[in-house]
């Protein structure tokens, strides 16, 4: 088996008295694309958030490259759930994409022209380099999204996360941000993807993670996406999705 | 000219004037750099708390000088104990506020009231050992400034303004996306108590000047009108900077002319300042909103107009235009203004024509009518009906919607009334 990227064992979140994650186990290898998806309110953004080092965990390890969180700042890039951005914040397209490099530039230093090489690079894989003196707010929602993936590119990171990215955009805008995510996934990276369209979720991903406060289920779409799985996890609200469902299967 | 002489530079050689000025100015830079902050990260009323809880830390400062190196009144001394009091006051807040089911303003005020309580209580009982003047804390004044004042205002703005440049990046991540700031390793519980020290210190600074309840304004309102002329943040510190300064300025003239309290005519001019911005901003003012409604076309007004054109056979004039639409002659031409600079539309002398790219748009909305036509049928309206209806209908003509739609009922070729789909 190749080495694992990120593992996580016993992993265990509370807010207050309330589990929000409990007892989760898995392990991811590199150049993965991985679809986490689950009822509203099931712990996905909270599992995110934990990778991200942002939650701290009441229980359990966390391992990246085999070593605990804490040694690798700044090792997996962040792409926020649209809604969890104040888009009325005085920043263009190209201050947020900058934000990818904070992370290798000193506090007394100013940002190097090779780091704002690196940034119009990524604002240019993502098409929105001719909006980059933009107030974010301006943008339209797929724009809005492909900034923060520039952001991510930026980063250079080889883990990415990405809370909702295709909500609320449109069917093309969705297309153009999977192109970017599987080249991203060919040039080596592993994308972790907060999804809930499960819809898509077999077609867009190499393996899904099915969680509700615990880990249902995990591995290909097919393994996943099995009908009575998911009958206990969504409960009723699965019958909306039923038919899409058995048809995948079929 | 001997009057304006008066007016303006008359007020400049007195020395009570030129260290108002001074001192204001100091302290109100530092005030609208740091504001800037605590608007995009509404702490507003934090900000208020502190001014508050200070009083405290002021008569601790006062009383632990006084008592162990028998000073009177140590300026420093003062200014850490208000420091600390502040810290206590954020460090309370946010612990009572994350252990218990109380929302964090109600605990901002209730934290606020009784440290501020606490240190009226401590004045009053000590009122014969220290010399503190509630009054001047409540009122300020600026005019009586005195050199130690001059001096702290003078290194707590250099202070702030060195941490904020060297800082920068840090404070404006954190505030902007805390989850990816952690994930690169800044400290954002850190970054907000240094910030919540940074705004102390200038409101601890700013209290003898303008007091405890202007102090907020000074804050926050200048910080506010550059928002509403800045998409970047430099550029927004910057302005708030200037929007303090022309506050002190014109705020002290103001108080000599009129002979009132210096800060509050500071802060009349800083309101004032703030009211023509709102109005005026060219991009997120009043007006230049109410301009923009003004000129508002409604979509579903525009989408008729392709519509028609391509129903009479790619050749309209504005008058069957306006015959057939019943809209005013206003509207309409205006509707055709912005179809013509979008290029979905020529117009050449009264005859308009749909361009390429207008025809597939006017094809895409009759491809909706059509199809919402047949799927009302299908749900058993009468026939004679499903026109009007399909009418408003079309305007939802996203893709996705459409195609369901199209595959619900079959792929049909013809609407109810026999018409063509277009693909």
């Amino acid at each position: 088996m190749a080495a694992s990227i990120i593992d996580v064992e016993n992993l265990t979140v509370s807010y207050g008295n309330r589990p929000a994650l409990l007892d989760i186990n898995f392990s991811i290898g590199p150049q993965q694309l991985i679809g986490i998806i689950g009822p509203n309110g099931s712990g996905k953004s909270t599992l995110l958030k934990t990778l991200l080092g942002f939650i701290k965990p009441d229980f359990g390890k966390i391992k990246i490259y085999g070593e605990p969180l804490a040694r690798n700042e700044g090792r997996i890039a962040y792409v926020p759930q649209r809604s969890a951005v104040d888009w009325d914040f005085p920043i263009t397209v190209q201050e947020v994409a900058m934000m990818g490099r904070y992370q290798y530039i000193p506090w007394w230093k100013e940002a190097s022209a090779r780091d704002y090489e690196i940034v119009e690079q990524a604002m240019k894989t993502v098409r929105v380099l001719d909006l980059s003196k933009h107030q974010i707010g301006e943008l339209s929602g797929g724009q809005q999204q492909r900034v923060f993936m520039a952001r991510a590119l930026a980063q250079q990171s080889s883990i990415l996360l990405l809370d909702e990215p295709f909500a609320g955009v449109d069917a093309a805008t969705e297309r153009a941000i999977l192109d970017v995510l599987k080249s991203a996934k060919e040039s080596g990276k592993t994308l972790i993807v907060v999804h809930h369209d499960l819809t898509t979720a077999a077609e867009y991903f190499d393996q899904l993670i099915l969680i509700k406060q615990r880990l249902y289920a995990f591995g290909s779409p097919k393994i996943v996406l099995q009908e009575e799985l998911l009958h206990q996890v969504y409960e009723g609200k699965l019958r909306i999705f039923s038919d899409i469902v058995i048809s995948k299967k079929g | 000219m001997e009057n304006l002489y008066n007016l303006f530079i008359d007020p400049l050689h007195q020395t009570f004037f030129q260290k108002a000025l001074l001192g204001g100015s100091l302290i109100a830079i530092a005030c609208g750099v740091i504001g800037c902050f605590v608007i995009l990260r509404r702490m507003a009323f934090l900000g208020d708390a502190l001014s508050h809880a200070m009083i405290a830390g002021v008569v601790g400062g006062y009383l632990f000088m006084k008592v162990i190196f028998s000073i009177e009144a140590h300026a420093p001394a003062m200014l850490i104990g208000s420091v600390i009091a502040a810290l206590i006051t954020v460090g309370l807040i946010s612990f009572v506020s994350q252990v218990s089911r109380i929302k964090e303003d109600a605990v901002i005020g209730i934290m606020y009231c009784g440290i501020f309580a606490s240190g009226v209580v401590l004045v009053s009982i000590f009122r014969d050992y220290i010399h503190v003047d509630i009054m001047h804390f409540i009122m300020g004044d600026i005019l009586g400034i005195t050199d130690s004042e001059l001096w702290v205002a003078a290194i707590v703005s250099a202070f702030v303004l060195t941490i904020l440049m060297f800082f920068y990046r840090h404070l404006q991540l954190a505030t902007f996306d805390p989850i990816m700031a952690t994930s690169i390793g800044i400290s954002v519980a850190l970054i907000d108590y240094s910030l919540t020290a940074c705004v102390s210190m200038v409101v601890v600074s700013a209290v003898s000047m303008v007091g405890v309840i202007l102090v907020v304004g000074l804050l926050i309102t200048p910080a506010a009108t550059a928002y509403l002329l800045s998409d970047r943040l430099p550029r927004m510190m910057a302005l708030a900077a200037l929007f303090s300064f022309t506050s002190v300025v014109g705020g002290l003239y103001l108080s000599v002319w009129l002979d009132s309290a210096g800060g509050g005519a500071i802060m009349l001019f800083c309101s004032f300042q703030f009211f023509v911005i709102f109005l005026l901003a060219p991009k997120y003012g009043y007006f230049s909103k109410l301009i923009r409604r003004w000129n508002m076309i409604p979509q579903s007004l525009l989408e008729d107009i392709l519509t028609s054109v391509l129903r009479s056979g790619n050749q309209a004039s504005s008058e069957s235009l306006r015959l057939y639409l019943k809209s005013s002659t206003k509207l309409l031409v205006k509707g055709v203004n912005q179809l013509q600079r979008e290029e979905l539309i020529i117009k050449t002398g009264k005859q308009i024509k749909l361009t390429d790219k207008g025809k597939e748009q006017a094809n895409k909305i009759i491809r909706a009518h059509r199809l919402w036509e047949s799927y009302l049928e299908a749900t058993g309206m009468p026939a004679n009906e499903v026109h009007r209806a399909a009418h408003h209908l079309e305007h939802l003509k996203d893709e996705a919607a459409i195609n369901y739609l199209d595959n619900k009922l079959g792929h049909p070729a013809h609407d109810p009334h026999g018409k063509k789909i277009p693909q």
